[in-house]
């Protein structure tokens, strides 16, 4: 299991979305069966980076029991669509870093877990210097 | 296996094993998650035991029996043989009760025992116990019948006095305290058992929507994360539409100035107290005197501060700030309105625009805040002028928010806050800074400029 990866692409390839815009895109299993899954769980959401503490929000999540006879065909790309909200948007600060990604995340019915996500920018908000106006 | 490390483009995968220990960083992740929950859940539910037993014995031997005096005890009558004031010494000193020798027959049975109520609690207070025994008589001539009550499951058992003690249900308070948190506690760990970050994450988002109180409850489902600008915009200006609230009152920052320089003087004068007394007395304390030397300086620091910021309160009026249009967006552009009064003589006063991270963190126990100037731009600064009482400066001048700039944004531990900042050098008198937040809004990249706008109030 330790060769099991998710790979997360995104439709159009693009990597800066405008508020309000669909982010749709896929997951695609590397080696993981079917009858290994017990569960997925797919999030567009963000995270704080920086000094402070972290902070995650999550914008769309879903959730596929698959212990509970929903099945997946690992063999297949999965799909996820989502439109995205007007805030927070992407940013590069200082001490403030706020970052959007999907997170695939797959419970295995052996008790361990595989991650895999990929980020994109929300907005197009430049990132700040400090003690210049940057921002203009 | 280990987490692999990022693609070129942000991507990348990993996967996670339970594992005893993880990587420390910072107040981030220390262990294993499903160790840690099932540590939490073993933690509260202790809490809970604690508190279940605990009520368990209340109930059994508090209040049980004095219901059961209250409900099934059978009213008798009974003499009184003798009576003393019971005492016992503890660690807290003397306490006493009242114990009365009752003698009451039931049938062919004579029973005589010692009591007074069910509990035979002992409490401080002899004058109070002195009292009830004074109210029971002793004649041996003619003996004098009192009413009791005695237990018909165990007829040896009987009170001179019914009725509740309101104590014995504020004990209880203790018992319950620790079984709600307790079940709060294995209940809440209980759900989030074997979810992951996102998943928790979606359920506490779901709560918070349902809590009226939350920062920015109002302006979530347009703007998540943005906070309210209610505040703003229920506060109508005189001269522009709204009147800026300011970020700390100088009377608050006076009022704790005064409490932290009161609380650290108050403790470091006893100390001073005793050295210079030493030193009167001819028996001077060396050690003591050069400990303290640090403390007082300190002392002396706060007492500075507060002077300052008493001078800056009263002797500088109040500023004012008022915008003629909120919130704000990227590239937007309004009026703003200055206004400061007092009686001053000004060698300059400028007005900025800044926009300031915040991130707090944990560092051990303690929870620190940090902030960063990562914007600043000067909107407008008058130099050398009089201000005169009853004739307060005011100035108007153009605001224009940055094209690109980040939107007003706050999260548990991070924020990013704009502000208008107004900063005054005044002759004779301690530098000022007074910040009025604002909120903007992302924008949508097209200044709102074209929008209908009335940058006045209304007559």
């Amino acid at each position: 299991m330790n060769d099991s990866a998710i790979t997360v692409r995104f439709d159009g390839n693009g990597r800066a979305y405008r508020p309000g815009e669909t982010l749709s895109g896929q997951y695609v299993f590397n080696s993981v069966a079917s009858q290994d899954l017990a569960a997925i769980e797919v999030s567009v959401l963000w995270t704080s980076e920086g000094k402070g503490d972290e902070d995650l929000a999550v914008h769309e999540f879903s959730r596929q029991d698959i212990e509970e006879g929903e099945w997946f065909d690992t063999r297949r790309p999965g799909r996820f669509s989502t439109t995205l909200p007007n805030s927070p948007l992407s940013y590069e600060g200082v001490i403030v870093k706020l970052r959007w990604c999907v997170r695939v995340r797959v419970f295995l019915r052996q008790g361990g877990e595989l991650v895999g996500q990929r980020e994109f920018q929300l907005g197009e908000v430049p990132s700040a210097d400090a003690g210049e106006n940057s921002i203009d | 296996m280990e987490p692999t490390r990022p693609h070129a483009g942000g991507e990348f995968t990993l996967a996670v094993r339970f594992r005893f220990y993880h990587k420390k960083r910072g107040s981030r992740r220390t262990g294993s998650s499903r160790l840690g929950s099932a540590g939490e859940i073993l933690f509260f539910a202790f809490f809970l035991l604690i508190g279940c037993a605990g009520f368990a014995v209340a109930l059994m031997t508090l209040i049980v029996p004095q219901w059961r005096v209250n409900h099934e005890f059978v009213e008798h009558r009974c003499i009184v043989l003798k009576k003393k004031i019971g005492r016992s010494d503890g660690e807290d000193g003397t306490v006493y009760r009242a114990e009365i020798q009752i003698e009451y027959h039931l049938g062919d049975d004579t029973f005589r025992i010692w009591t007074y109520d069910i509990h035979r609690a002992y409490s401080s207070g002899r004058e109070a116990k002195q009292a009830i025994i004074d109210r029971f008589l002793i004649d041996q001539e003619k003996p004098i019948e009192y009413v009791c009550w005695y237990d018909p499951a165990e007829p040896g058992t009987a009170v001179l006095v019914r009725g509740y003690t309101w104590w014995i249900w504020l004990i209880l308070v203790i018992p319950i305290t620790f079984i709600l948190i307790g079940l709060g506690g294995v209940i809440y760990r209980v759900l989030h058992w074997g979810k992951s970050t996102e998943h928790r994450a979606v359920i506490q988002q779901r709560v918070k929507r349902r809590d009226p109180f939350v920062v920015n409850g109002a302006a979530a489902r347009k703007f998540p994360s943005v906070p309210d600008d209610t505040d703003i915009s229920n506060s109508p200006g005189t001269t522009l539409r709204y009147r800026l609230p300011t970020l700390a009152s100088p009377g608050w920052k006076l009022f704790g100035l005064f409490l932290v320089s009161l609380f650290w003087n108050g403790i470091v004068s006893v100390f001073v107290v005793l050295a210079v007394s030493s030193h009167v007395e001819g028996e001077p304390e060396w050690f003591l005197t050069l400990f303290i030397i640090p403390f007082v300086g300190i002392g002396v620091f706060v007492i500075f501060l507060f002077v300052r910021q008493l001078l800056v309160a009263t002797g500088i009026g109040p500023t004012l700030v008022e915008i003629s249009d909120h919130p704000l967006q990227p590239g937007d552009s309004c009026r703003l309105f200055v206004s400061q009064s007092g009686r001053l003589s000004i060698n300059s006063i400028r007005v900025c625009l800044i926009c300031e991270e915040e991130a707090t963190y944990r560092q051990g126990t303690n929870t620190r805040t940090e902030t960063r100037e990562v914007y600043r731009r000067e909107v407008s600064c008058h130099e050398s002028f009089e201000v005169h009482r009853g004739l307060p400066f005011e100035a108007e001048c153009d605001l224009e928010m940055p094209a690109r700039a980040m939107h007003s944004f706050k999260s548990e531990h991070n924020g990013i806050g704009w502000q208008v900042v107004v900063e005054g050098d005044v002759a004779g008198w301690p530098d000022y800074r007074r910040s009025f937040p604002l909120i903007v809004h992302p924008g949508n990249g097209r200044p709102r400029n074209d929008r209908p706008r009335n940058d006045r109030t209304d007559p």
